[in-house]
């Protein structure tokens, strides 16, 4: 998997050399050939609030784009989490299943939450955020969007 | 013409049609049928459990004497106890139509709530934390999630609250914690004695008027009677209340501690430590109320309760220095309590 190469955007940590889905805040690490690791960015948790449990489907589960691979329950909301690619569902991170506080203490890193194997890397990865500089423009444009809207504190 | 919101008023439902009957709208929603408002008010007590939550934070020995039903939703939050001084109400939506971050969707359906509020002279307003609030105080429980393709809201009037139950069904660590939890109930939970009819209007104004959508009655659906009888079997199901066998959320609690959140930002706190108990209440990071037990602390019990009166969490280690060994005992007692749990 890539390094971290973590920067602060609008302050928040936004960790570059991966993968964006701009929509879900889900980012994608490719490594090996047709496997990615997945996991939420720091504004996606931030937004969530303070998260109380997250549950995955089955390894091996077959997963779609835009649908979920798990759920999350975050303050009083609980939801899916949306896959960005579609596939088989490889692996899970249990130490997140089991704390889902690793989740908001390092985001990009142990607090990663699947891995898959993607059925059309053409296709599903194509559809992501890739340009580091047009992925930092994107992070600061959510911050901006979230404060103006009371999602996130000014 | 303005796409429908769809109304429903169920009315005066048992504790599981209470839940079902909403739970069923959500499915309905999912599947293409417009959105909808609804409305219930249980007609007996009980208690509700959040998706995720250990069915071990209800005291269910308790429950079952009084013979309350507990039942788990498929929305978030705590335990929770209701009753029919309660009137729900729940706003389900396709998730389509609202932002995919939830955080943003949350606001965007709880200020009709606030709204509806102040249409009926309440100085409602939704705080930082996404509560709603009449000062410091939270005038209205709610819960929110996402069922395959819709998001549902639920809310509540709370015209009557009945504090003494609603602690009494929650497994506390002793009767310290129950009595501080009690009062900090009465002190930051308030009820709303307004026209539950004119209420209910005005939940619907608002929600028509933010959604742009017309309300009309409307009634379930073939498709939502069909779920509705499913839902029904699922809740009444031990496992189902049970909930799944997954190891409890370690933000919820530790292995020697029980913390029971009132509202956001205020809670209370039971811990243990070789032989230290402390038991505590918590409003935004200070210590309120303390109460201390530590059979080798000899005569300085009240001097070190005196001494954490106003003090933050982090600062219990210090603050207890100077009370030799058993000062470590008690902060090794404090130090699972955490005001970022939920």
């Amino acid at each position: 998997m890539a390094m971290r190469d973590l920067v602060e955007v609008a302050g928040f940590p936004l960790a570059l050399g991966r993968l964006y889905h701009a929509e879900s805040h889900m980012w994608v690490v490719t490594g090996q050939p047709d496997r990615v690791r997945v996991g939420m960015d720091a504004l996606g948790v931030e937004t969530s609030g303070t998260l109380a449990q997250v549950s995955f489907l089955p390894a091996g589960s077959a997963i779609a784009a835009g649908r979920p691979f798990g759920q999350l329950e975050a303050a009083k909301f609980v939801g899916p989490l949306l896959s960005p690619v579609s596939g088989t569902l490889l692996a899970t991170n249990e130490q997140v299943a089991l704390d889902a506080a690793l989740l908001e203490r390092d985001p990009y890193g142990q607090g990663w939450l699947m891995e898959a194997r993607v059925t059309e890397p053409e296709g599903d990865l194509a559809a992501l955020l890739a340009d580091p500089e047009e992925i930092r423009a994107w992070f600061a444009a959510k911050v901006a969007d979230y404060k103006l809207k009371g999602v996130l504190a000014q | 013409m303005a796409d429908q919101l769809r109304v429903i008023d169920f009315g005066l439902s048992s504790p599981l049609r209470s839940q079902s009957s909403w739970h069923a709208v959500a499915y309905g929603v999912s599947a293409g049928t417009p959105a909808t408002m609804s409305f219930t008010r249980p007609a007996a007590p009980y208690v509700c459990l959040g998706y995720h939550r250990g069915i071990d934070e209800v005291d269910g020995e308790y429950c079952r004497e009084q013979q309350l039903p507990v039942l788990r939703r498929m929305v978030g939050g705590g335990p929770v106890y209701l009753d029919t001084h309660q009137l729900f109400f729940q706003i389900c939506v396709p998730a389509s139509s609202v932002p995919a971050v939830r955080a943003q969707a949350l606001f965007k359906l709880l200020e009709p709530a606030v709204a509806a509020f102040c249409a009926l002279g309440v100085p409602a307003v939704l705080d930082e934390d996404q509560e709603i609030c009449v000062g410091d105080r939270k005038i209205c429980g709610h819960g929110a999630g996402q069922i395959e393709d819709a998001v549902v809201v639920c809310g509540n009037l709370i015209e009557r609250f009945d504090y003494e139950r609603a602690t009494r069904v929650l497994a506390l660590a002793d009767a310290e914690q129950a009595e501080q939890t009690l009062a900090l109930m009465r002190r930051f939970v308030a009820a709303t004695p307004v026209d539950p009819v004119a209420f209910q209007a005005a939940v619907i104004d608002a929600y028509a008027s933010a959604l742009g959508l017309e309300p009309a009655p409307g009634e379930l659906t073939e498709a939502e009677c069909l779920a509705l009888v499913d839902l029904d079997e699922r809740f009444s199901g031990e496992a189902w209340t049970k909930g799944a066998d997954r190891p409890a959320p370690s933000s919820v609690r530790g292995p020697s501690s029980n913390q029971v959140k009132v509202r956001a930002g205020v809670f209370t706190y039971a811990g243990a430590f070789n032989g230290a108990r402390v038991s505590a209440s918590v409003v935004k990071g200070i210590l309120q109320r303390v109460r201390i037990t530590d059979a080798k602390l000899n005569g300085s019990t009240r001097e070190a309760e005196r001494a954490l009166l106003g003090a933050s969490l982090q600062s219990v280690p210090k603050v207890l220095a100077g009370f030799g060994e058993a000062g470590g005992r008690i902060a090794a007692a404090f130090a699972a309590a955490d005001p970022g749990r939920i």
